[in-house]
């Protein structure tokens, strides 16, 4: 059956303070064309569609599906028209709220521009004040930094089939942020095992101990579904930075804060005493094969 | 008359003041309205967290931002005294995912920006596909991600080298993805093989051909695009890489630069606020990116079309296309080159030890980028962004045009909206 134009949803992505890292993760996206084919699309920042924004700051358009990009800035003038009309003009209206990124989630890195004014849509970092907060029931929250593309594109293609999804506590699909980051590194034995990387550059060790990776403790699935369908970062040896938690950005991405050798933040929902019990036992062990190069070119020649 | 025009799809949006003159533009001036102040943002931070930081300028170019606060840290920890020393397999890795942004950003200029655009004001009927340039982008990206984890907003440089460690099945994975994705540009684009394409000598060589950079070519030539949107002639490229040849050029003689050359100033913007900065050489305006790369590089086609058409719209948008193709060649080479034996890291002193100054230069998709950083003990006292749209998309005095105003001159409107465009304008790196 075809469905005729004007039953498709209608979609508009607007933007606040953004470096449109969203867009272009999301442009990645390897059914793209098909997806955007669900949409009447009414307007988008990245390519021509049926309104420009100049039509779009007039605000008497309305759309079904709103996503909004970036940091909330209430000061913010877009076509000599503050964001803020044109953003409740169109949620208002708006049947779905879609924040993307950790900037419209939760203020994100560009909350640091304006820190006294600039939010995400529901939260500023984790309090729940922001700009739509009285119509919290229609958003979603995408954090990251930038999104996944899978992660919008699961989100609209639930919305487009007319399907429910379930939130959780700071409106993030639980589909996607149940897991953590963490799940699927391939240095998970590495973790468990507690054998640190002595260095970046190297396949071999866990990030989390010395390098500051915060894989554990952030809600992603980042190790799941892989970043442009092939790694992330953990798997080639960067760490998480956090980057879909409300504390995102944080300090010091680099190194692991420590008291007395012991990371300072310690796996989601582990107990302290377990863990220190946990990682005291396993570091007694020394296991060669965690020791040595995972692969050895050497035995090749 | 002055006719204020907001113009959109330039990583953000500007807005051009149009002073016309007999439906001709005589002057225009250039806005750019949003800030995020993201040198403010690094100030006071561990200079390790500007790896993060940077590359969140832009969506589209952060890439280039991170290798150039890497470089601007490694020559921080080289006027402190102290050695970096880069193998080559971490030089080609990093030079190799610093192309595939270029070329994602070619794609994605040429599909979804330049064809529509360009349609806009032909009679030829061009066809539109912006999401090709989405699609081919995708696949320069996977390369990035096999080495940087993701793009956009990989933070895989470090200094004195790179956080990944690749095996055998990376390389062939990266080789795999880049033959697709020449294999895309020859069937989609071209119409011929990349071979071929990169074998053309004179502009006539694209009339054998049909395909979407022929009729790109031919409805530029039938709005006259050869003969419109001239500017000062004057080329700048100022980032040191496999692919590059650091020079000036005025018209076709070429000079030796030296960064302290560079500086900013208050941009002229007498109708509306603006946040941006002009960006200059020597208290000069020079066009930067893909026309002055090639043009410092003397290929034979680029050198045919300047000495015929000059500094035009025409042989802008055609040195930007035809630097995909050199540029996905030199990536070939670059792949094939990586031994993944030599280390990903050398040894390097603890950042808190250095207090120096540094300056990282790099060729970003549009043109030159360059960060400084003031350290003391490791952390950020200063940092100054200054970035290829400052250069080409400045907005100065009529005595003093920059780039893009000089090539608006003399042009209806329509024909300068397009002009505007074939600098490929970033916008959001404008302001950072």
């Amino acid at each position: 059956m075809l469905l005729s134009q004007d039953k498709k949803p209608t979609l508009i992505w607007l933007q606040g303070v953004t470096c449109n890292g969203n867009t272009h993760s999301f442009l990645n996206l390897s059914y793209l064309e098909l997806l955007l084919s669900k949409f009447e699309l009414i307007y988008l920042p990245f390519m021509e569609v049926k309104y420009s924004f100049f039509d779009i700051s007039k605000c008497s358009l309305s759309c079904d599906v709103l996503i909004f990009e970036g940091t909330f800035d209430p000061l913010m003038q877009r076509n000599g028209v503050l964001l803020k009309d044109i953003l409740i003009h169109y949620a208002n209206d708006a049947k779905h709220i879609i924040a993307v990124g950790s900037c419209a989630s939760f203020g994100g890195m560009f909350k640091a521009s304006a820190p006294d004014r600039n939010s995400g849509l529901l939260y500023d970092g984790d309090d729940f004040i922001g700009v739509l907060t009285k119509l919290y029931k229609k958003v979603i929250n995408l954090s990251g930094c930038p999104i996944h593309p899978e992660w919008l594109g699961y989100t609209l293609s639930m919305i487009a089939n007319n399907k429910n999804i379930k939130l959780d506590d700071l409106y993030r699909p639980v589909e996607l942020y149940s897991n953590l980051s963490h799940h699927g590194c391939t240095r998970n034995e590495y973790f468990e095992w507690k054998v640190d990387a002595k260095n970046f550059g190297e396949k071999e060790g866990c990030l989390f101990y010395e390098q500051g990776c915060r894989a554990p403790m952030t809600h992603a699935s980042c190790n799941k579904i892989l970043w442009n369908e092939v790694s992330s970062k953990t798997r080639i040896g960067t760490p998480c930075f956090g980057c879909t938690e409300p504390d995102f950005p944080r300090e010091n991405f680099f190194k692991t804060k420590t008291n007395m050798s012991i990371p300072q933040d310690i796996p989601l929902g582990v107990p302290k005493r377990s863990y220190l019990t946990m990682a005291g036992i396993a570091k007694t062990f020394h296991i060669k094969r965690l020791e040595g190069k995972l692969i050895d070119y050497k035995t090749t020649d | 008359m002055i006719i204020k025009q907001l113009i959109e799809q330039i990583e953000g949006e500007a807005f051009v003041s149009f002073d016309m003159k007999d439906d001709r533009v005589e002057f225009s001036t250039i806005s750019f309205a949003h800030f995020r102040g993201m040198e403010m943002i690094l100030e006071g931070k561990n200079v390790l967290d500007a790896l993060v930081i940077t590359p969140r300028v832009c969506g589209i170019c952060g890439h280039a931002h991170l290798m150039a606060t890497v470089r601007a840290i490694e020559d921080a920890y080289k006027n402190a005294g102290f050695k970096i020393n880069l193998t080559d397999k971490i030089q080609k890795i990093r030079e190799l995912t610093l192309i595939m942004e270029m070329i994602q950003n070619h794609f994605k200029w040429l599909y979804m920006v330049i064809i529509p655009e360009l349609s806009k004001i032909v009679d030829l009927s061009l066809v539109k596909e912006p999401l090709k340039g989405a699609f081919s982008a995708s696949i320069a990206s996977k390369i990035i991600a096999i080495f940087g984890g993701q793009w956009p907003h990989s933070s895989y440089m470090v200094p004195a080298g790179i956080t990944c460690d690749p095996t055998d099945i990376d390389i062939v994975q990266a080789q795999n993805y880049l033959d697709e994705l020449i294999s895309f540009f020859e069937k989609e684009s071209l119409g011929v093989s990349l071979e071929k394409f990169l074998s053309f000598k004179s502009c006539k060589d694209f009339n054998d051909i049909s395909s979407d950079i022929s009729n790109l070519e031919k409805a530029l030539i039938s709005i006259d695009m050869h003969h419109k949107g001239f500017s000062h002639d004057r080329f700048l490229i100022m980032g040191e890489h496999s692919f590059t040849n650091v020079s000036k050029l005025k018209h076709t003689r070429t000079f030796k630069v030296n960064s302290k050359y560079i500086k900013t100033e208050e941009a002229y913007s007498p109708n509306e606020k603006t946040y941006a900065l002009n960006a200059l050489y020597n208290d000069e305006y020079y066009e930067t990116g893909s026309l002055a790369r090639m043009m410092s590089n003397s290929i034979p086609i680029i050198k045919n079309m300047h000495r015929r058409y000059k500094d035009s719209a025409y042989s802008r948008v055609m040195a930007r296309i035809f630097e995909l193709g050199y540029m996905l060649n030199h990536a070939k080479k670059l792949i094939n080159g990586i031994d993944i034996y030599e280390k990903s890291i050398t040894k390097v002193e603890n950042i808190e030890k250095v207090s120096a100054k540094g300056i990282g230069i790099v060729e970003a998709p549009r043109g030159s980028l360059i960060h400084k950083i003031e350290l003391e003990m490791g952390i950020i006292k200063s940092y100054k962004i200054i970035t290829p749209t400052q250069f080409n998309i400045g907005s100065s005095t009529p005595d003093k045009p920059t780039p893009v105003q000089l090539a608006m001159k003399g042009l209806t409107k329509e024909e300068a909206l397009f002009v505007f465009r074939t600098f490929d304008v970033c916008s959001v790196c404008t302001t950072h």
